[in-house]
């Protein structure tokens, strides 16, 4: 039933996951907080919409690889939903992380044989 | 969180995006954007907050109920859309399913009770059948004891046989029924007793003087004394310590089709005498309970070997081989109400029948008006799994509406039974829905509904889109097809209701005609009851005379009361006894048996009473009761004519015994009256004679003291008003006499007339409530296809009536449509009924299978309720404004 999500996500969900995962990493932010860091980091290459980060959270949260809380902003004064790295979640990124090596460097040599060899 | 909280999720969810944009549009207008253009940038920046949502509740994985739910409001709405599908529908289905089970459910506990032990199905009858004849018997006593000794196939066996007592020590005396049981039937049947305990195999074979009672006699006699247990009372003159009561719904033996009453139980305690009868006397009855594991067969081989052994050791004269068999014990108790379930039964099927075919056709309907909406859909982009999905969603909607309904219905039409029917009918108390049965007919009505809900979906998915648009939606030749279709369900609809008519029709005219029957006698403003003088105050029959003579003279000179007579035995409920007598003068026809009649024993105005009215001579009267007075008798007109023939009876004789030479007292017919019926009136009468009570042991000439003293008479009392009123009156007047008389038995003779009829009754109201329902739901069909084909054919109507056509016209033309459909399966159906009436012969009276009136006025009801039904749509047809249905096209 959730194949035509799946689909309009297109490649960038595996990615985007990792891509939260990493953010997180640097202690708990909310959804607005996670879309300007990935944006920042990326120097806005990646061109997503910052909608999408949440069917991701939400995915993510029930994985039990984030946890979420409504906490007070300390600069805002206002209440936003905080997502947090759980234990699990944390393994989860190391997973992503040497999956994500495994195939940039199988598609590197793919795309640059020569440059494997020398 | 779980997905009842998804509302609070959802929220939760609006909260959070709205956070983010909000969030957003500060940031951007704090880079310096306009507040409209800062609000547009983050909305775009976002993306399609709609599809966000969506995609989030995905991820939460319960979607799918959230989607059932929202087809299932879909569902609702369109079915709400259409309010007379959906009326029509729900109501087929909720007569089908609720009428049938709620009918059924009250056959189930009239005829086919479950038995009222542990694991009854287990439980079974012996019997033995002499070799060559299919007479089946009961057992013999010795064979009893030898097959609880010898049997292997069985846990347990126990017999019993039916006695009577003289039960005294417990207020007024009375003849009680008793049953003797041996020790091992109780544990068999797996009943405890409430109070107490049951007998020991000690007291059985000692024939100790110990007595299980019933519940009715322990409130009744004992007043619910908790501390009943160890008081004596007195069978036949003989103390017998109670040693247990049993429950209140113990019942033991079962009587097929009625409650069964016994005051009590005591020991078998085989006299020596019963236990050296073998070979003859099969009168005891024998229930075992199969050991687990043995198979039917297996205990066969297991009772022929030990019938083996006891033909062995007592060889019978002539060389009779005696067999013996077994059934089960429920299939014994059902096997009388065998024919009448079965007809129910196919009733049964045929409304179900219907039933669905009403359904599918209104769905087949439906989907045909839908095509159009559907192909709109899909051509908007609907998924056709979508629409699959919900049309789906549509039709298990309406089957829970439907079957919800129904289960209602069922519910409510057997609680109205259980308080309207008679009590005559065992059990009623108890009728409960069967859930089986509603769970069947839910889920074939729910299969159809399925398979005919379907039917679009299919269509939707085959085939061009546009072809639904073609032709304003219905194909021509699509639409001509599946209306051949319609029509033939309507016309097999009114078929089967048809048959249903007529074989209720049959039992109606069969009911009209016991109830023509002449019972012989005036059964208005009569009161009887039964009095029993016990022998030790009424030692003599002068005695029982005097008596009944004095409470005559009492009882007459009461207000009200025209005339009191007393019998032997009363009409309708049954023949109690029966007189063999030669007649002077008849020469019996070769193979003709000994002639039995049914006698009665009169004493007082007993014709006068119950008003049999006279043919010839005179009626019996006092004089006839004077010491030394000549024999006499008067006899029914079919014994007159039967049995003198020819000859005018007055002053001929008759003589009981097997032949008019035997040195036997011979009595002189006096009079000669009418036949009255001596059990229900659909069942065959014997021929009767009466004689004076005060002769009757002198009749027997040397026999006499077979007679000994008769002090068990029915009581007639003919009453001006209604005969209800005098039961105090004859009360108070036994008791002025005898205050320890028990008056029991106080019926009007038109209750006990209606009783011999209840089971006639229930059996045609039954299968006329049938008829009914069918006769409904073909109704519900017929106007189910009118209204739609004239929704249908709106426009067209509308053109016929722009070009000059009449309302009456149209009308007609409506009305004809509705009449052929009607006479095609009114035709259909009485061809059906001809061959499957014949199966109700064996419930008919007066009436054959085939009876032309019967089928004439099914056909007429059949023809005015199918005209009534057409008739809505038809006046609506009349009603079309051509002007505003061309301009709606």
């Amino acid at each position: 039933m959730a194949k035509p999500a799946q689909q309009r996500m297109g490649l960038l969900q595996g990615t985007l996951d990792m891509l939260i995962l990493r953010t997180l990493l640097y202690g708990p932010a909310h959804g607005h907080q996670i879309g300007k860091q990935i944006q920042r980091t990326t120097n806005d290459l990646l061109q997503m919409q910052h909608g999408s980060l949440y069917p991701a959270l939400h995915r993510l949260e029930e994985r039990g690889w984030v946890s979420a809380k409504w906490e007070t902003s300390p600069d805002k004064n206002r209440e936003f939903k905080y997502y947090r790295l759980t234990a699990k979640g944390k393994k989860q990124l190391l997973v992503e992380e040497s999956q994500w090596k495994q195939m940039a460097e199988a598609v590197a040599r793919v795309m640059w044989p020569a440059a494997e060899e020398s | 969180m779980q997905w009842w909280q998804t509302n609070k999720r959802n929220a939760d969810l609006e909260r959070e995006l709205r956070s983010h944009i909000e969030l957003e549009e500060e940031e951007q207008r704090e880079n310096g954007l306009p507040p409209e253009e800062a609000r547009y940038a983050a909305r775009r920046a976002f993306g399609n907050a709609t599809l966000i949502k969506e995609q989030t509740r995905e991820t939460w994985g319960w979607m799918w109920i959230e989607r059932l739910l929202r087809d299932l409001r879909f569902a609702l709405r369109q079915l709400a859309k259409a309010p007379g599908f959906t009326l029509t529908a729900v109501l087929t289905l909720a007569i089908g399913i609720g009428g049938v089970t709620a009918v059924f459910s009250i056959v189930l506990a009239v005829l086919l009770r479950p038995l009222p032990f542990k694991d009854s199905g287990r439980l079974i009858s012996l019997h033995e059948h002499i070799e060559g004849d299919s007479h089946e018997l009961n057992v013999t006593a010795p064979d009893v004891l030898t097959f609880e000794r010898e049997s292997s196939a069985f846990t347990a066996v126990g017999g019993f046989i039916g006695s009577g007592y003289e039960l005294t020590g417990a207020g007024a005396p009375f003849k009680a029924r008793a049953e003797r049981v041996t020790a091992s039937l109780f544990p068999l049947l797996g009943i405890e007793p409430m109070l107490g305990r049951t007998f020991t195999q000690q007291e059985d074979d000692d024939a100790s003087p110990v007595a299980v009672i019933s519940y009715a006699l322990w409130m009744e006699r004992f007043h619910s004394d908790p501390n009943v247990l160890g008081t004596t009372v007195d069978l036949d003159r003989r103390p017998y310590a109670i040693v247990g009561v049993m429950p209140r719904t113990f019942e033991f033996p079962l009587d097929a089709g009625r409650l069964s009453h016994r005051d009590l139980w005591v020991p078998m305690s085989l006299t020596p005498v019963e236990k050296k009868s073998e070979g003859n006397n099969f009168d005891f009855s024998a229930i075992a309970r199969l050991k687990p594991g043995i198979a039917m067969p297996q205990a066969q081989q297991d009772v022929d070997r030990v019938m083996a052994g006891i033909q062995a050791q007592y060889p019978l004269k002539g060389g009779v081989k005696i067999h013996a068999g077994f059934a089960l014990l429920r299939e014994e108790v059902i096997h009388n109400a065998r024919p009448i379930l079965r007809i129910l039964l196919g009733a049964v099927a045929l409304i179900l029948l219907i039933a669905c075919t009403n359904l599918a056709n209104l769905l087949l309907v439906r989907s045909g008006s839908r095509r159009r909406e559907l192909g709109m859909r899909m051509a908007l982009g609907a998924a056709r799994k979508t629409l699959f999905r919900q049309l789906l969603t549509e039709t298990l909607a309406l089957g829970c509406l439907g079957g919800a309904a129904g289960t209602a219905l069922a519910v409510v039409l057997v609680r109205l039974a259980a308080a309207k029917l008679p009590d005559s009918l065992p059990r009623l108390s108890e009728v409960g829905v069967s859930w089986p049965l509603l769970f069947a007919a839910v889920l074939l009505t729910g299969i159809t509904g399925l398979l005919c809900g379907l039917v679009p979906a299919i269509q939707s998915t085959r085939g061009d889109v546009l072809d639904s648009f073609r032709d304003g939606g219905r194909g021509a030749g699509h639409s001509r097809k599946l209306s051949h279709l319609r029509s033939g369900m309507v016309v097999l609809e009114v078929g089967l209701a048809m048959v249903l008519l007529v074989s209720s029709g049959l039992l109606l005219r069969s009911f009209a005609k016991m109830l023509e029957v002449d019972p012989g006698f005036e059964p208005a403003h009569v009161l009887t009851a039964s009095l029993a003088l016990p022998g030790v105050n009424y030692p003599t029959q002068q005695k029982v005379n005097a008596f009944f003579s004095t409470l005559q003279q009492r009882l007459e000179s009461e207000p009200g009361m025209k005339s009191v007579g007393f019998a032997s035995n009363i009409p309708i409920v049954g023949q109690k006894s029966g007189r063999l007598i030669a007649p002077q003068g008849y020469v019996e026809g070769p193979g003709e048996g000994m002639i039995i009649v049914s006698n009665y024993l009169t004493l007082g105005n007993y014709f006068a009473a119950i008003r049999i009215p006279l043919i010839r001579g005179r009626y019996l009267g006092v004089s006839d009761d004077q010491p030394g007075a000549p024999l006499v008798t008067v006899i029914s007109q079919s014994l007159a004519s039967r049995y003198f023939p020819g000859k005018d009876p007055l002053g001929l004789q008759i003589k009981v015994g097997p032949d008019f030479a035997s040195p036997m007292p011979a009595m002189t017919v006096v009079g000669v009256v009418g036949d009255i019926k001596q059990g229900a009136r659909d069942q065959a009468t014997v021929p009767q004679m009466y004689e004076p009570l005060s002769q009757g042991a002198a009749d027997l000439g040397p026999f006499a003291s077979m007679m000994g003293v008769h002090g068990d008479m029915d009581l007639v009392l003919r009453t001006t008003e209604d005969p209800a009123g005098l039961v105090n009156a004859l009360n108070g007047a036994v008791h002025r006499l005898d205050p320890l008389l028990p008056v029991t038995n106080v019926n009007t003779m038109d209750e006990i007339v209606a009783a011999t009829e209840s089971s006639r009754r229930f059996n045609t109201v039954i299968l006329t409530s049938f008829a009914g329902i069918a006769l409904l739901l073909s109704l519900l069909g017929i106007y189910g296809v009118m209204a739609y084909s004239v929704s249908e054919r709106t426009s067209e109507i509308a053109i016929r009536m722009a070009l000059g056509a009449t309302r009456q016209g149209v009308l007609l033309k409506t009305l004809r449509h509705a009449f052929s459909l009607t006479v095609l399966g009114g035709t259909i159906g009485l061809a059906a009924s001809l061959g499957l009436t014949r199966l109700l012969s064996g419930l008919l009276y007066g009436v054959k299978p085939l009876d032309v009136s019967v089928m004439t006025s099914a056909l007429i009801v059949l023809f005015l309720c199918s005209l009534l039904a057409a008739l809505i749509p038809a006046r609506r047809a009349a009603s079309v404004d051509p002007m505003r249905a061309l301009r709606s096209e």
